[in-house]
This record gives C-alpha cells, structure tokens and sequence, in this order.
C-alpha cells in the first residue's frame, strides 16, 4: 500500500517531499517523538506527587511549568499531529486520488508543528494549558507566556491548513465513480473532525490574540484591572476546546472502524449509521461548551441547556459502539496487538463516557469540579480511548510503512502493561477527586488514604511507561530488523483488502 | 429497521417533551428549589438506564470477545474471509 521506508531514501528526500505518505511519516515520527516527551513530564509529576512533601521537583513554579508542558505537548503535538499522519497516509488513497489536494499547503502545515513547538518547549509557560485569566493577563512571567501563545497561535493555523486540505480532498478529489455515501468510516472521521476545527479553531485565534494585547496593556479584555472579564476567556477557550475533544476523538473512532471489521473478518454492520453518528457528534460538539464553566456563576436556565445538549452526545456515541459489536458478532476475531488495542480503546471508551455523564450533570458536577475526578476522566477519555486507537493504528500501519512486522509478543505486552496501568491511574484519580484532593496542586497533606491513592497512581503510571519503553524498542528493532511482512495479508486474516499494497501513489 | 428507527424517534420525543418545561427559569426561590430537585429526580432516573444499560453492553463485550475469538472451537470461517473484501 503505502511502504514508505522499503527502499532506503534518504532522510532529506522525506524531509522537503510532498507525498502525503512522506509527510504522514513526518506526523507520524515527530508526533511520537512529542508522546515520549510528553509523557516524561507525566512521569516526572507523578514522582513528584508519590508522597507528600519534595520528592523530585524544587518549587510549584516548575511544576506548573512541567504540567502547562506536559497537557500542550500530548493535546496539541501528539495526539492531532499522530491523526493527520492517519490521515495523509489513508485518505487519499480511500478517495482514490493522487494526493491531497493542495499536497505543498500539506507539507507547510507540518513544517509549522517544529518550530510552534521549540516555543512551546523553550518557554515552559505555567499557567495550564488553557491559560485562564486573570493570571495569563496579569502575572504569568514573560516571555514564556507570550512564546506559548506565538506557539498555540501557529499550531492553530496548522489545523485549520491541515482541515481545508481533508475537506478539499474528500468533497472535491474523491473519484467520481465514489458518491460520498461509498467513503470509508476513516474518511469520514476525518471530514467530520476537519469540519469542527474550522467552525472551531477561528474563536480562540481570537481568544489569543486579545490575551496577548491584553498582556501588552493595550487593551483590557480578560484584565478585571481594566473592566475585563475573564469569565469570557473561558467561553472563548471552551467554544474551542470542547469540540476540540471531538477532534480527537473522532479520528480515533475512524481507526477503530477500520480495525475492527478486518480482524474480525467482517464487513462493518451499518456504514451509514457510522455516518449519522459522526455527523451528529459534529453538530452536539458545539451545544456542549460550558459545561466545563458551572461553577462561574452561570444561570440555572444556561446550566440546564448545556447539560442536555452534552447528554445529546451519548446517543451518538453509542451508535458507534452498537456498531462495533455488531460488526464484531458472528465473526472470527483474530486478537492481533491493534484488534486487543481498539477492542481495549472502546471497553476504556465506555468508562469515560460515563464518567462524563457525571461531570455534565450540574448537581454532580459541583461534588467533582476542579478535583483529581477530572484529571482522571480527562486522562481516561484521552489515553484510555483516543490514544489506544491511535496507538492500535500505529502496529496497524507498521507493515505497510516499513515493509517489515513488529514483534507481536511485545505487542501483546504492551496493550496489557497500558491496559493495566489506565486503570490502575486514572480510576484511582476518579476515586481520588472523590476524596477531596484538588487539581493542579504541587504538594497535599498528609491524610492516609490521599497517601496511598497518589502512591498507586504513581505506580501505575509506571506500568505505562514500562510499556512504552517496550514500545518504542519493538518499533526501533523491527523497523530494522523485523520479519519481512506478506504485504498481501500481513496479518494473515484471509479475504481481500478494499485498499490492497499494489493501489499506492507513485512518488512525484 | 426503519420502523424501529422512527418508532424511537416517537418515543425519545415524548420523553423529551415533558421535560422541556425545565430549561426555562424560574422565577421565584421556591420555584427555583423545586426544579433543581426535578433535575436531581430526572438524573437519578437517567443515571439508573445508562448504568443498566452500561453494563449489559459490557458484558456483552467481555462475552462476544470471548465466544468468537478465532481459538473457540466453535469459531467458524465467516463468508467474507476467503471471497469478499474485508
């Protein structure tokens, strides 16, 4: 199919090409890079937070550096760079087109990713990465602030740069003999996700740049100093950042349509109602923003509207999940590594969603607000579901980028170390929010069972790091050395491929 | 199919439909009492279908993933494995 590292090329070749497939091994290669680094810092705040008192970072202004690092880098540099890989890699060839429609606006959009992220990186801003005034506005240190949000702001113009490019190509590249009732569940994924990020993203490119006048004391949007409110940052970010969640997750539920119906050695049971849900999370995306903001004040009349439109979102969401069991009954599921991660990201994808039901409920949101309950909901809904489909796609790919197969025992080892570890860290944190402990603290006292409850997180967080050494040594040395993959068949399901090796796009 | 489909149409409507009169304010301290413990009523009885529902669908999923792995001895090659496209 698409085979990208079978004859070896030189670097710079892939570097300055076009190819979709060059520049999805680009996303593909910096966004794991991004996971690694990411989840250092996570590591790093969870050796911090074992036992009460110093144990590995000298001050809270570090570790509010380290966790406004750690969210930006796995939001915005692995978790979105690693579906746009999906995508360039997959979507041209399922319209059955050359390329992308605007192939050098592609590669533009990832050369935009580096440099966003050295000012990301380099100016450790600490304000969390949502930047809520009035202390973005007004006391975050400088330049760290202003590099994080030069750096958000170019990342933003990526997506919106990446999202024209899916849009064109799949509206308007696709082969004429394809109506867009025929286009793959991916495809759609990714049209439905590029379709939020442009009704999205425009708000808080403007959300940033009035956080910067107002941190140059030119004007006084968010500053209450200067008659601001900061209650409207917060509209502006979460009109954003809540459909952002379905920019996510949705490309991550694109992958799982096409893992499941393969190993399971079926056709995917209705096509058309995986449409109608993506179409329908698209729209409930936008009816949902604030309820992240109940504790603001906010009117009982405005508090119930957003609580039953971000309930409108479980019924879609359970169409899809209705149609990956269906798919996978009467089937003969072989548990290759990417079918145990997908079928682990939909069991996970469940839990959070519940947990979500709790936390868009006013009366129960008020017991969880701003506690470790959301930090364990928010890392179970963006580990637990779209990184496990994100990293099930990964093994998916590997034989038809490296033209070699990864090992599958360490595979195995891998999805059960993750597995493992998710539940371990992030029910415990649910368990833990219910306990009382708040979010985003440095240090908490010493009451026995925030003890032992941040001691096992911690634990389990490095389970997870332990499978992801084993990761990225398995994907290292079978690129190098793995077994020669049957590019047929490499998972050796029988049947045919829609999408066979021999459909791939010659280089240009 | 169809029937089912606009038949739950129906009757998600009516379920709604009752409850509609909750969004809007109210207007008095005893009104405003009352309707938060309506919410309260109709979460509860929410929560109750989707935790019901929950773990019959997980279950469900733990016995399907069991009962057609490939190495059940019952398993069996389904029609599309050596003919149609996967």
């Amino acid at each position: 199919m698409v085979l990208a590292l079978a004859k070896a090329r030189p670097v710079w070749q892939i570097m300055f090409s076009t190819h979709h497939t060059d520049v999805g091994l680009l996303y593909l290669v910096f966004s794991l890079l991004a996971m690694f680094i990411g989840g250092a810092m996570a590591i790093a705040l969870r050796v911090e937070l074992f036992a009460p008192g110093i144990q590995l970072i000298e001050d809270s202004m570090s570790y509010n550096r380290l966790f406004t690092a750690h969210g930006t880098t796995m939001i915005f540099l692995f978790l979105l760079p690693s579906a746009s890989a999906v995508g360039n890699y997959l979507v041209p060839i399922m319209v059955r087109y050359k390329d992308m429609a605007y192939p050098k606006l592609n590669a533009i959009a990832f050369w935009m990713i580096p440099p966003a992220a050295a000012l990301v990186w380099l100016g450790m801003a600490d304000f969390g990465w949502y930047a809520n005034p009035p202390y973005s506005v007004i006391s975050a240190p400088a330049p760290a602030a202003e590099m994080w949000i030069f750096g958000l702001k170019v990342l933003g113009v990526s997506s919106i740069l990446s999202s024209v490019n899916f849009v064109v190509t799949i509206l308007k590249c696709k082969h004429p003999d394809m109506s867009l009732g025929k286009v793959p569940l991916l495809a759609w994924s990714f049209l439905s996700s590029s379709i939020i990020v442009l009704a999205a993203m425009p708000t808080f490119a403007a959300a940033l740049l009035m956080l910067l006048t107002d941190r140059l004391g030119a004007t006084g949007f968010f500053n209450p100093a200067m008659g601001g409110d900061p209650i409207a940052y917060q509209h502006l970010f979460w009109f954003t950042f809540h459909p952002e969640v379905y920019v996510l997750v949705i490309p991550a539920i694109g992958m799982m349509y096409e893992i499941i119906p393969r190993f399971s050695r079926r056709p995917i049971f209705s096509h058309s109602s995986g449409v109608a849900a993506f179409v329908i999370l698209s729209l409930v995306a936008f009816a949902s923003w604030a309820h992240h903001m109940y504790a603001t004040g906010m009117s009982f009349t405005e508090k119930t509207v957003f609580m039953i439109g971000t309930l409108a979102a479980v019924p879609a969401s359970a169409m899809h999940v209705f149609n990956f069991l269906a798919t996978m009954w009467n089937g003969r599921i072989k548990f290759a590594t990417p079918m145990m991660w997908a079928v682990g990201g939909i069991a996970l994808f469940f839990a959070a969603g519940a947990g979500g039901v709790v936390n868009s409920a006013m009366p129960l949101d008020f017991i969880t607000h701003d506690s470790y309950w959301v930090v364990g909901h928010f890392h179970l809904f963006v580990f637990g579901t779209i990184a496990f489909g994100t990293i099930g796609f990964v093994y998916y790919l590997f034989p038809y980028i490296t033209g070699r197969m990864y090992s599958e025992k360490w595979g195995i080892v891998h999805f059960i170390l993750a597995f493992v570890g998710a539940c371990i860290t992030f029910f415990t944190q649910h368990i833990l929010g219910l306990f009382g402990m708040p979010r985003r603290i440095y240090d908490y006292p010493e009451i026995d069972s925030w003890i032992s409850m941040n001691a096992l997180i911690s634990v389990g967080a490095m389970i997870i790091l332990v499978g992801m050494v084993i990761f990225l040594a398995n994907m290292i040395y079978s690129t190098a050395k793995g077994k020669p993959a049957n590019m047929e068949d490499p998972f050796g399901l029988g049947g045919k491929y829609y999408y066979p090796y021999a459909q791939r796009n010659p280089h240009h | 199919m169809s029937k089912i489909f606009h038949l739950s149409i129906i009757i998600a409507t009516l379920c709604i439909i009752p409850t509609i009169s909750l969004v809007f304010a109210a207007e008095t301290t005893g009104e405003y009492l009352d309707r938060k413990a309506e919410i309260w009523n109709l979460f509860f009885r929410m929560m109750t279908v989707a935790f019901v529902v929950g773990g019959v669908i997980a279950g469900t999923m733990v016995w399907q993933v069991w009962r057609f792995r490939e190495s059940n001895p019952k398993a069996k090659p389904t029609p599309y494995e050596e003919k149609g496209e996967l």
